[in-house]
């Protein structure tokens, strides 16, 4: 195997984890501080998608600033959910697991909705739209512009979001909850505010990476399970509620799909996907780089 | 409680003397409403008591018709149906081995996976080895066959969780739902009551799909629908998961809904069915007693 083939799997892999790393910091987010395990996440996504779509082809609008509506229009939507649906179940006093699975049935209820008003709205017909579908050449490689710019935008939010977790005052906030809910409520950390600001940020996350991906593939209302099982498996990789674990995750993920699509095939993905998570479940609940 | 028994002898004798009453159509309702009685009851009564949320109805459901198109043609009648329950419960012996030790939404996602690894794995294997993707059912049994045939599954099924619920393996489960380190300390081989459990609730779940699959004719590995999954669910939440009479009045009611709707306005149906869900979930959480806390003992009749 030559230097360039390495290279280009390698980029390749960075690309699609950089991606993978948006949606899946979102979904950690929702799950290690609230413990509400978001299977809807990827609707999010497919909505985002659709609406960049949606904003391109009947206004003109540039998909890289559709971001820009997408992105706050979602927080708005999952703080309104959070306060409608989440907050009422959370705030049931009753066992943990009894809480985690009914928000868990809350958001198949959710996936139900969303997927089949995009039905509705969209049809199930592929849809999608040519943007900077140009070739760009690397040290030698050629990658189609459009998923670096995917990939740059998306890995440089990510990044941006963990810094934000790190020095703001919001951040911290969020951290002490992960760490220490008690705690952090006795020195004043408002926990139902706070849920919804993280649920709220959550779904932003999914539905800015799907503008991006937008860009890339051609959209059904179905593209958004796979991620949501995509970023399950990334999640529980990195270990629940650890954000730098989540990104290296994600990026090793891409990589080794790059890998196995190039020597294997890609009909396989998707059974890979589920049986690693399967694996990871049963063999090492706690993630990879669990605490 | 006599009271009830004489109801529940006259839904029974009803349902015997149907199909001599109704007409084909209403026949073909019934039974799809009878398989869906059987598929809630079934999951409630491991489900229920257990707290664990199972979402792999479909995975059994669709191993059991899978399992009448390959050797329906070659066997009389009610042996597909018993391979079906044969080949749900093995399967259900594995994954619980593996599964059950996970708690809370693991072991849900978990299930969830099954259905939709089940399928693509399926497909993977008939597209590369057998080269075709799908199987046609030959010879099928009549219409009043399958129907006898699934109202039985619904009867045994009722029965069944009705004897659990009465039994020291019944009350052991509770006690697995309500602390699962408590009950094994009682001395509950709490492995055994909830695989040997969930082994049987998937027994009749392969058995329906097994009688259900001849209504296709034509059987692909879509048969794996996670739909089926969580319609048990909601059925079985919407009347309430710990007792017998509940998920059987959901199924009757959503089962007809499905039939009247699902075909003619899909999107629609499905959206209605999420709402549903949701309400559920957030308005009346008494109607997710299963999942919840009541145990049977505290409401017996």
């Amino acid at each position: 195997m030559s230097a360039s083939l390495l290279f280009d799997i390698l980029v390749t892999g960075l690309i699609t984890g950089g991606i993978y790393a948006l949606v899946a910091l979102g979904l950690n987010l929702q799950y290690g501080l609230m413990r509400v395990l978001n299977v809807a996440h990827g609707e999010f996504l497919m909505l985002g998608a659709y609406v960049t779509y949606s904003l391109h082809t009947d206004w003109g609008a540039n998909p890289l600033l559709t971001l820009l509506v997408t992105g706050p229009a979602a927080f708005v939507a999952g703080l309104v959910l959070h306060r409608l649906l989440y907050a009422r179940v959370l705030a049931q006093a009753e066992a943990r697991e009894a809480i985690e699975s009914r928000s868990l049935l809350l958001s198949f209820g959710l996936l139900f909705v969303l997927q089949n008003t995009a039905l509705l709205v969209w049809s199930a017909d592929l849809q999608g739209y040519s943007y900077l579908a140009i070739p760009l050449r690397v040290l030698g490689a050629v990658f189609p512009a459009n998923r670096v710019l995917a990939a740059v935008v998306a890995l440089a939010l990510s990044v941006a979001f963990y810094v934000y977790l790190r020095r703001s005052l919001v951040g911290k906030a969020i951290r002490a909850l992960m760490e220490e809910p008690e705690g952090a409520q006795l020195v004043g950390v408002n926990l139902t505010r706070l849920h919804g600001i993280c649920f709220g940020l959550g779904v932003a996350m999914a539905a800015v990476t799907g503008s991006l991906i937008s860009m890339l593939f051609e959209l059904t209302p179905f593209v958004g399970l796979p991620y949501t099982v995509t970023a399950l498996v990334v999640v529980i990789l990195g270990g629940l509620g650890n954000v730098a674990g989540s990104l290296l995750a994600a990026l090793l993920l891409g990589v080794v799909e790059t890998v196995g699509v190039y020597f294997a095939s890609s009909d396989i993905r998707l059974i890979s996907s589920y049986a690693v998570l399967s694996l990871i479940l049963i063999l090492k609940p706690a993630g990879l780089f669990g605490r | 409680m006599a009271a009830s028994r004489v109801l529940l002898a006259a839904v029974a004798l009803a349902l015997l003397a149907a199909p001599w009453l109704v007409t084909g159509y209403q026949r073909s309702l019934l039974l799809a409403i009878l398989a869906d009685i059987a598929l809630a009851v079934s999951w409630a009564f491991f489900s229920g008591p257990t707290r664990y949320l199972s979402l792999a109805t479909g995975a059994f459901f669709g191993a059991g018709a899978y399992a009448t198109a390959v050797v329906g043609g070659r066997l009389a009648w009610p042996l597909p149906v018993l391979a079906g329950a044969a080949v749900g419960g093995a399967m259900a012996l594995v994954v619980g081995a593996l599964a059950l030790r996970l708690r809370g939404p693991y072991f849900a996602v978990f299930t969830f996976g099954l259905a939709e690894l089940a399928k693509h794995t399926l497909i993977w294997y008939e597209t590369r080895v057998t080269g075709t993707v799908g199987r046609l059912l030959l010879s099928p049994p009549g219409p009043w066959t399958l129907y006898y045939t699934v109202l039985a599954l619904a009867g045994l099924a009722v029965a069944t969780a009705l004897l659990l619920r009465r039994s020291r393996w019944g009350y052991a489960l509770v006690g697995i739902g309500e602390d699962e380190e408590r009950a094994l300390t009682l001395g509950i081989d709490t492995t055994r009551v909830k695989i040997g459990t969930f082994a049987l609730s998937a027994a009749f779940m392969g058995a329906v799909g097994a009688a259900m699959a001849p209504r296709w004719t034509y059987l692909d590995p879509q048969v794996f629908n996670p739909l089926v999954s969580f319609q048990t669910v909601i059925m079985a939440l919407v009347g309430g998961a710990t007792t017998v009479v509940g998920p059987a009045l959901g199924a009757a009611f959503l089962g007809l809904v499905s039939e009247l709707f699902l075909l003619r306005f899909r999107y629609v149906y499905m959206l209605a069915l999420g709402l549903t869900l949701i309400a559920v979930v957030v308005a009346f959480p008494s109607g997710l007693a299963g999942i919840g806390r009541r145990a049977p003992r505290e409401r017996q009749g």
